[in-house]
């Protein structure tokens, strides 16, 4: 039987088609801008982990961050910043951080943790320190975060 | 007061619907056939197929007063069911109408207006068929609500004064829609949604936070505020006066139906087999627990205590997830472990629709819920059990 027509892309042909911009909002700020804010929080977090304050380090770097098209050497900074944090806290302390995080940070980290663990090798990435505070977000925020992670278009 | 549980069939119940005393309930089991069960004492038996659908009937939706059943598939058309007497048997029989819905989608969803004379089917066509009868040709028409809807429409809600709608759709946004025509509706009078209400008038447009497809609306009892369960885990509340959004993230798995059950209660159910239960105000709402109180009555419970302290991680507190983490960490497996795959809840899989049962007082004072294990169970909606880790998880955010 001839299944060839099941390939064709038939939202080519549909001038109403929905697409993926369109799916969620655009970030008002400027590429570079967002580069730049990126780079500066890098300074910010390492004053705030010279003064072992891991909540206000992982607050700095998950407020605001880079999503959407065009940021992507934003975003790799920002996953570099944030890896910082994760490999330099303590197991026993992670599950106090993230009762500390609000719950907009804790979505945020999960996407940060999954998307780490989609780059394995790529910078300081370790597998075991992701699949840790993965275990202990899900406990605090339950499948819920990990649902949201799946369905927010903003990727980080 | 402990549900009532029924389990209509070993296939899943796609949606159901009472007819007004309750004795008879039209539901879908998944397949091209709408079936009317009948009650006789603690059990439903089989007593009528509604058979013209030629694919799967995805909702059904039975008017209390007017006695008419309309039900909608897959196959892009709706039918309107009425009891008419066979001409030569004089037995009342369900009469099929077809109505012209003129979409190019699969059907998703219908309801009655609250006076009965027009009704709303979403569909995957982007559009919403809002459908009245006419006298003259003997038969429903329908006026279609495109835009700016982007994608499948999910769901519909009406509003009381049978002219508002609200829709949610798999382009992530909650809307309300004016569903005024001109020839059924008396000229509404103005809402908090609005004054002016030409068809198709947009009142409101609301985006799930975190990108998830909106599965369910329902207007409040009064209409003034509109709530919408969405699939990123997370419900909202809207107040269109401010407008104040009120958003709940849930720790555990999606909603995809909700009710209200009073002007300050909402009962949300979905993959978490549990129906929960928020209540609040237009100063703040929360989760207050839920219905399915999984902690009384199993006594299996205790054997499943050894994953303790992370019970909060919603159904993998389950003895199939216990069976293979002891036969990974312990070496254990088959004898000696337990063979009961249930899990904690009363619905054994995802509940795909939840609906008012019983009116008292102005209140629900018990809702149905039917689920992919084919079961149908009704509830106390008053008998709320604070569910383990639930409450704490749920603060109300303003937005």
């Amino acid at each position: 039987m001839d299944n060839a027509f099941r390939k064709i892309d038939i939202d080519a042909y549909d001038e109403d088609v929905l697409q993926e911009e369109e799916l969620f909002d655009a970030d008002p700020r400027d590429p570079a801008q967002v580069l730049d804010d990126a780079k500066q929080r890098q300074g910010a977090v390492r004053s705030a982990l010279a003064r072992s304050d891991v909540v206000g380090a992982l607050n700095t770097v998950l407020e605001n961050a880079p999503y959407g098209p065009n940021v992507e050497e934003a975003k790799a900074v920002t996953l570099q910043t944030l890896l910082t944090i994760l490999n330099t806290t303590k197991s026993t302390e992670i599950p106090a951080v993230i009762k500390a995080l609000s719950q907009d940070g804790q979505d945020t980290l999960m996407k940060y943790l999954y998307k780490g663990m989609a780059m394995p090798g790529w910078g300081d990435i370790s597998g075991s320190v992701l699949l840790g505070w993965h275990e202990k977000l899900t406990e605090v925020a339950g499948t819920g975060c990990i649902v949201r992670t799946m369905t927010d278009r903003r990727t980080v | 007061m402990a549900p009532e549980v029924f389990n209509l069939a070993q296939t899943p119940i796609t949606c159901h619907s009472f007819s007004a005393d309750h004795k008879q309930v039209a539901v879908s089991l998944n397949s091209t056939d709408a079936q009317i069960f009948t009650r006789q004492g603690a059990s439903w038996t089989l007593t009528e197929t509604l058979a013209e659908h030629d694919k799967l009937i995805t909702s059904i939706d039975w008017a209390p007063n007017s006695n008419r059943i309309v039900t909608a598939s897959q196959d892009r058309n709706a039918y309107v069911w009425q009891q008419t007497p066979d001409p030569e048997t004089g037995k009342l029989i369900w009469k099929p109408t077809l109505v012209l819905l003129r979409i190019n989608r699969a059907a998703t969803h219908v309801r009655w207006s609250p006076k009965e004379d027009k009704f709303a089917v979403a569909s995957g066509a982007r559009a919403i068929a809002i459908c009245s009868f006419d006298p003259e040709n003997n038969w429903w028409v329908s006026k279609l609500l495109k835009k700016p809807i982007r994608s499948t429409v999910l769901s519909v809600d009406w509003h009381p004064n049978n002219v508002l709608l609200a829709a949610g759709s798999a382009d992530m946004k909650a809307r309300v829609f004016s569903a005024y025509i001109k020839e059924v509706d008396d000229k509404p009078a103005a809402t908090v949604w609005g004054s002016k209400l030409p068809f198709n008038t947009i009142c409101g447009e609301y985006a799930s936070p975190a990108g998830g497809w909106v599965h369910a609306v329902g207007f409040s009892p009064s209409g003034d505020a509109l709530a919408f369960a969405s699939h990123d885990s997370s419900i909202s509340i809207v107040y269109p006066g401010g407008p104040t959004i009120y958003n709940i993230r849930i720790s555990s798995l999606p909603f995809v139906t909700l009710t209200w059950t009073a002007e300050d209660t909402i009962v949300a159910a979905g993959h978490d087999c549990q129906p929960v239960v928020f209540s609040g105000s237009e100063a703040g709402w929360q989760g207050v627990g839920s219905l399915d109180d999984s902690t009384s009555g199993k006594a299996a419970g205790g054997a499943r205590s050894g994953f303790g302290g992370a019970s909060s991680v919603g159904r993998l507190n389950s003895a199939a997830f216990s069976t293979f983490r002891d036969a990974d960490t312990r070496g254990q497996s088959g004898a000696g472990a337990t063979t009961d795959t249930k899990v904690l809840t009363v619905h054994q899989n995802t509940i795909t629709s939840v609906r008012p049962y019983e009116y008292r007082g102005g209140r629900v004072t018990k809702v149905s819920t039917s689920g992919v294990d084919g079961n149908l169970v009704i509830w106390d909606a008053d008998d709320v059990s604070a569910g383990a880790g639930l409450a704490k998880q749920m603060g109300g955010m303003r937005m």
